[in-house]
């Protein structure tokens, strides 16, 4: 595959999967410059690794992975951030339904999210979005078993934090 | 009572609802990929690899002031300590480097963080034992400077200051490493006391709280939640 084919694959295949890129750097950025930084920085390794992703798997998995991994070390990191491309006018995500008019429960869910540490985000993540715990285990790196006994904990947590927060 | 499946089922919704709601601007993903930033892992392996270059060099040049001054103790010992110093900072570089290369972000996250967090604490490390140490080994750096680049016995010389005799004068020597040592603690604590204040020079407060241990800290705690999030702990 020459250049063009290939950046013309990986921009059909991330645009096909943007949601993804779109709820990682809602649940690990509360402000708009730093959920731009994230999408950037994630498009970026996104594209150093290409090259290395196996047709024979999954894209999604392959992309929660990177992402994923990309925005715990962003999340972490206390050094200043470097900008790219993208100017402060532009954004690579454009949210029609922002923030502030999103559903009560999402913005429950985000914030109930963010409270939690950077691995646990990740894990709830890919629950909350229909993987299943072999996947979830495959994304994390952790066993099935422990997949299960995590999300029945966190579900647990959950219950405890909503309920003080809506009417039964 | 709000259960977690119930905000599956809400979440999915929602997930729907994104397909129409969100747009990634194809200009701006293509001029990302054309742009072909180098990784940040990259970089740091292109400049660790400078540095490595930049160590190698001093180590062979040591090397051959020991050779030519083999017979010289007060020049020959001063040189050894600085090629070990040396050889330990072009070690860590190696493994930093080794470490950088290693990380590939599409393997399973509890791998690649705790790749990137042994990366991190190397690199702490480094920078600790590498400012720590260098307040200890200006002294021989100067002996051999003095003596490979001008060809002066700085022993004699000091001694000619001191007590106007020309003689070979091994208390400088011992006093100045003495307070060198002196000065390490002296370093921490102000590390530790004014890092956290320089929050305009984030490149310095991160240089301070690593001198200082903060971050090496942090990074070992976040490795004690990586091996415990590994864990299976099963609940009652």
């Amino acid at each position: 595959m020459t250049t063009p084919e290939l950046q013309e694959r990986f921009q059909t295949l991330v645009d096909e999967h943007k949601k993804i890129l779109y709820k990682v750097c809602n649940s690990y950025c509360r402000n708009r410059d730093d959920r731009d930084d994230l999408a950037q920085e994630i498009i970026i390794q996104l594209w150093r690794s290409f090259g290395k992703f196996d047709e024979r798997y999954r894209f999604s998995t392959w992309m929660y992975r990177i992402a994923l991994n990309v925005a715990i070390s962003f999340y972490r990191r206390e050094s200043t951030r470097t900008r790219h491309v993208i100017s402060d006018e532009e954004h690579l995500l454009e949210a029609i339904d922002d923030t502030e008019r999103q559903p009560e429960d999402i913005r429950l869910l985000y914030q109930f999210i963010e409270g939690l540490d950077p691995l646990n985000k990740a894990l709830v993540l890919l629950y909350l979005d229909g993987n299943s715990y072999q996947e979830i285990a495959d994304v994390l790196g952790i066993s099935e078993t422990n997949v299960a006994t995590k999300i029945s904990r966190l579900k647990k947590t959950m219950k405890q934090e909503f309920s003080g927060t809506r009417p039964a | 009572m709000v259960e977690m499946d119930d905000l599956r089922k809400t979440w999915a919704e929602y997930d729907r609802k994104l397909d129409t709601n969100i747009r990634l601007s194809r200009q701006l993903l293509m001029a990302t990929t054309l742009n072909r930033v180098r990784s940040p892992l990259r970089r740091l392996a292109f400049f660790l690899g400078l540095e490595v270059v930049g160590w190698g060099v001093i180590i062979v040049a040591l090397g051959n002031f020991i050779y030519e001054h083999i017979s010289m103790a007060r020049f020959a010992v001063p040189a050894v300590a600085l090629d070990l110093y040396s050889i330990g900072m072009l070690n860590s570089l190696i493994r930093q480097i080794a470490l950088a290369l290693q990380i590939d972000y599409g393997k399973p996250i509890a791998t690649i963080q705790k790749q990137i967090e042994a990366l991190r604490v190397l690199r702490i490390r480094t920078i600790q034992w590498g400012v720590l140490a260098g307040f200890v080994a200006w002294v021989p750096f100067m002996i051999v400077v003095f003596k490979a680049a001008l060809g002066v016995d700085i022993y004699i010389v000091i001694s000619k200051v001191t007590s106007g005799m020309d003689i070979y004068e091994a208390a400088w020597l011992w006093s100045n490493v003495a307070f060198g040592l002196a000065l390490i603690p002296l370093a921490i604590w102000l590390s530790k006391k004014f890092g956290d204040r320089i929050g305009r020079f984030p490149m310095i407060q991160r240089f301070m709280k690593d001198l200082a241990g903060y971050n090496l800290n942090a990074a070992a705690d976040f490795l004690a939640t990586l091996s415990e999030f590994e864990e299976e702990k099963r609940d009652n």
